[in-house]
Formats: C-alpha cells, structure tokens, sequence
C-alpha cells in the first residue's frame, strides 16, 4: 500500500465526509438504553452523558424539546432515549440529540423503594390509619387527566352503579415533573372541602406503562394525600401495578374503573333493599293485626265458654273446703275427745307448770262445762328441776 | 248518606311527613325506615301507633324508590386552580 492509493483530504473534507456517511449509513432513529449522569442545563439545554459501564457518549436535549419531555433525569437514573445522531463537522464532534427520553424500570422501581421507605419511617404510610368509605356518597371528586377514556369509563360506571352521587370531576396533568401541580391541586381541594361538600375524592390515571406512573411515588404528593382530610380511593394503572400513593390512600383499587365501583353502592341491590322493606313492612302490619284479631278471638271464646252457675258453685266448693279446714283446727273437737284447756281467773292459758302457782284459782274447762279448782300440789315431770308442794 | 269528611289533623301530619322526608339523602330516609321497622316489631306498640308508623315508613319507602329512579348523573367540572364549578368540558387538552 502507498500513500498514492489512499484517499486524501483536507480537514473539513473529511469531516464532511464523516459527516456524510453518518448521514447516509446509519439509522435515523434509534433507541438506546442507558445511566444518565451529570445532567446540566446550559443556555436552556439539557447536556447529559450517555453510559454504560463500558462506554459513553454525550447526549443533548435542545431546549424545545426540553419543554415537552415528560421526565429529566437526576444523576444516575436509568433511561431509555429515542434519539438521532448530531455530527458537527467543523470540530467532528458528535453527540446524541434526544427526541424522547423515559426513566428506565429500573429506575422507576428503586424510586418506589426508596420513597416508600422514607415515608415508612415518617410513620406516613400506616394501614392502620385507612379511614372507612362513605356508604352512600352524596358527592365525590375525581382527579384525573380530562379529557380521557380513563375519566369516560368512570363517569359511565358511575352512573350505571350510583347516579344519585354529584361528581365534581378536578383536572390534573397525570404524567411527567407534575408533582407540585398535583399538590397544588390537592392542597386547595383540602382547603375547600367543607364548602364543596364533598365525601371522598378519587386519583386516576388509566392505562400506560409502570414509568408513565412515577409521578404517583413523589414524596410531597403522597404526604398531601396521606394527611387528606377526606378518606382517598387511587385507581392508577393496571391490577399490577402499586405506586406510593396506592399505599397511602385509604383504598387502593386496581383501575381507575375499579375505584368508582368501590365508591359506588350498586342501585340494583338498593331496589332490592328498597323492595324487602316493603315487603317486610307489609307483613308486619299484616302480623300485628293478625295477632291482635287472635287475642280478640281467645277473649271470645272465654266469654263464650263462662258459666255463672258454674263459677259459683266453684266458689262454694271452695268456701266448703276452707270452712272444713277451720273445723278441723278448732279446740273444740279436742275437747269432746276428753281433752281439757285450763286458764287462770284472769283468763290466761295454762300450758306449763310455771304458768301458775299454788292456792291459785284455775277453770277446768271440758266438753261440757267448766270446773273452779284450787291448786294444791305441783308436780314437775322426772326431766324438770322444779318441784313445789303445800 | 252524608260523606264522611278525612280527618284533617291525620292528613296535614302525613304532609309534614312527606315534606321532610323529601329532604332526605337516601342514607337518611333508609335509616329513618329501618328505625321505624324495628319499631313495629316491637310488640308493645299500641295498634293505633301501628297505623301511623306504618304510614310514616311508607313515605320514606316512596322517597328512596323516588330517589333509585333517578337516572341522570349530576357532572360538574372543577377549576383545579380556582376551585370554581362549572359545566364539564370535555374539549379541554391535557
């Protein structure tokens, strides 16, 4: 090989021609997945460089295109760029010009972790303080974007399950560095929910992927949320997947679709409520008339089945019976069986020996007639100690 | 024979009636319902107080029929700045 048979040029010819060749031979777009680190923005544009361990390459997002990305990375996030080459030929220097740019899963979920923990440990996130929902809203707030299917499928569940709840519909940007829009939005509804009337409020965001979510594990919305004075119903995503804000609400369902019928009682089992009453109020007036009917009927009956000759032959029976009773306990009958009662003069009974003393007038009454006796001796029985004799 | 007039003291209470229970939320006229059903299956209530509580039920029956049949969703739109109500708009962009 000698020089003669190499192609030759000046500097900016073979820039040019570099420059050509990557103009002509490589892919227009491409993807390429990546850390970022040391993000700057200079004179509105965002300068970054592309890594991965074993290479780099600087990357810029120009300043209009700054304005539209829903994310800007943080020194060593995980991204994915869709990009095309910039070759500047006057330096030959090269650099990736970003046309989309996204947070990586990676990154996404280590965000989630970490945000999760801190807020573990400021006690933010506690299952223990999910508040109990509504039973019968009277009215909601629904924070989503507008417009959307996301909110479309909510209002039509709404109203298929509770149309007589009111719905105050909040819109919200759902997606990118919307953070401190969101809890702008948030602090206000707090501020004003006494006057709105309202009984809950649901966050929505339909569909998209885990990334399009992060702005749901942002620390300062999450705490906004968590301290809401109104319990909160989150709706984000997909059944899968679970942002920090899902863990502070007081019910996490899994779709934005799923929150409303979590809100909302169904109406058809209210009719069916609403018609059980009925019928049970119909029955217990039916019931209690039927019970009253009954008792008239027994007293009837009673009256029917009395019999005065009857009753007061009852009662003889039972004047006889009680005549026989006080025939039988009187003193008398001990009397005719050869029993005799004694008394003092002054009428007292004599039942003991101590009851009277010697020379002392007793009646002796019998049968028959009453006998006066003085006493002369008395006598104790062989138990007794007193004995005494004239 | 001459009609029998209603009893207007009987017909003005049920009005009261109807007239506060047509402010009722459907929880408050359930609530007031299942008080008044645990009523009547007391069986100390006198049959007299049994014809009014069962009016008295029935209305507030007739307002949570009323209000299931409801049909149109009340869908108002909030300023996310303001907190102002107004119609909602669908045509706004993100």
């Amino acid at each position: 090989m000698s020089a003669e048979s190499l192609p030759t040029y000046s500097v900016r010819e073979l820039n040019n021609a570099i420059g050509v060749l990557l103009e002509r031979g490589f892919a227009p777009r491409f993807v390429i997945q990546a850390t970022a680190s040391r993000p700057q923005v200079k004179k509105g544009h965002l300068w970054l460089t592309l890594s991965d361990g074993d290479a780099s390459i600087t990357a810029v997002a120009w300043a209009s295109k700054l304005k539209q990305l829903d994310f800007v990375p943080a020194d060593g996030d995980g991204v994915t760029v869709i990009g095309r080459l910039n070759f500047w030929s006057a330096r030959a220097s090269l650099a990736v010009q970003v046309l989309d740019m996204r947070p990586s899963l990676t990154t996404v979920l280590r965000r989630f972790e970490t945000v999760k923990a801190q807020l573990l440990e400021e006690g933010v996130i506690d299952p223990g303080r999910r508040r109990k929902l509504p039973a019968y809203p009277k009215r909601l707030a629904v924070l989503t974007s507008v417009p959307s299917s996301a909110l479309a499928d909510m209002l039509r569940t709404a109203q298929e399950r509770w149309p007589l709840s009111e719905l105050l519909v909040v819109p919200i940007p759902v997606q990118g560095e919307v953070a401190p829009i969101i809890c702008g939005v948030l602090s206000r509804l707090a501020e004003q929910h006494h006057q709105l009337r309202l009984d809950a409020i649901v966050l929505a965001r339909g569909g998209g992927s885990r990334e399009d979510l992060m702005v749901f594990d942002d620390a300062d919305v999450c705490r906004i949320l968590a301290s809401f004075p109104l319990p909160v119903v989150t709706g984000l995503g997909h059944e899968d997947d679970l942002t920090v804000a899902d863990l502070v609400a007081d019910h996490r369902a899994a779709t934005p679709t799923a929150a409303m019928v979590t809100l909302m009682p169904s109406k058809e089992s209210a009719q069916q409520t609403i018609s059980q009453r009925r019928t049970r109020l119909s029955e217990y007036k039916r019931w209690r008339l039927e019970q009253a009917s009954s008792r008239l009927k027994e007293r009837h009956l009673q009256l029917h089945t009395f019999r005065p000759a009857v009753a007061l032959q009852r009662r003889r029976n039972q004047w006889e019976q009680r005549q026989q009773l006080l025939l039988a306990l009187s003193p008398q009958r001990w009397l005719h069986r050869g029993f005799a009662m004694l008394h003092t003069a002054n009428g007292q009974p004599v039942q003991s020996i101590d009851d009277i003393c010697l020379n002392e007038q007793v009646h002796i009454r019998l049968k028959d007639g009453v006998v006066q006796a003085i006493t002369k001796t008395i006598q104790a029985n062989e138990s007794s100690n007193s004995q005494a004799s004239l | 024979m001459p009609r029998k007039k209603p009893e207007p003291s009987k017909t003005s209470e049920q009005d009261t009636w109807r007239e506060d229970a047509s402010q009722l939320s459907y929880e408050e006229a359930l609530q007031a319902l299942d008080v008044l059903l645990g009523q009547l299956q007391d069986d100390s209530i006198p049959l007299a107080d049994l014809q009014k509580n069962h009016a008295r039920a029935s209305i507030y029956l007739d307002r949570c029929d009323l209000l299931l049949s409801q049909v149109e969703q009340s869908v108002r739109q909030l300023d996310p700045n303001t907190m102002e109500e107004r119609m909602l708009d669908t045509s706004n962009n993100e």
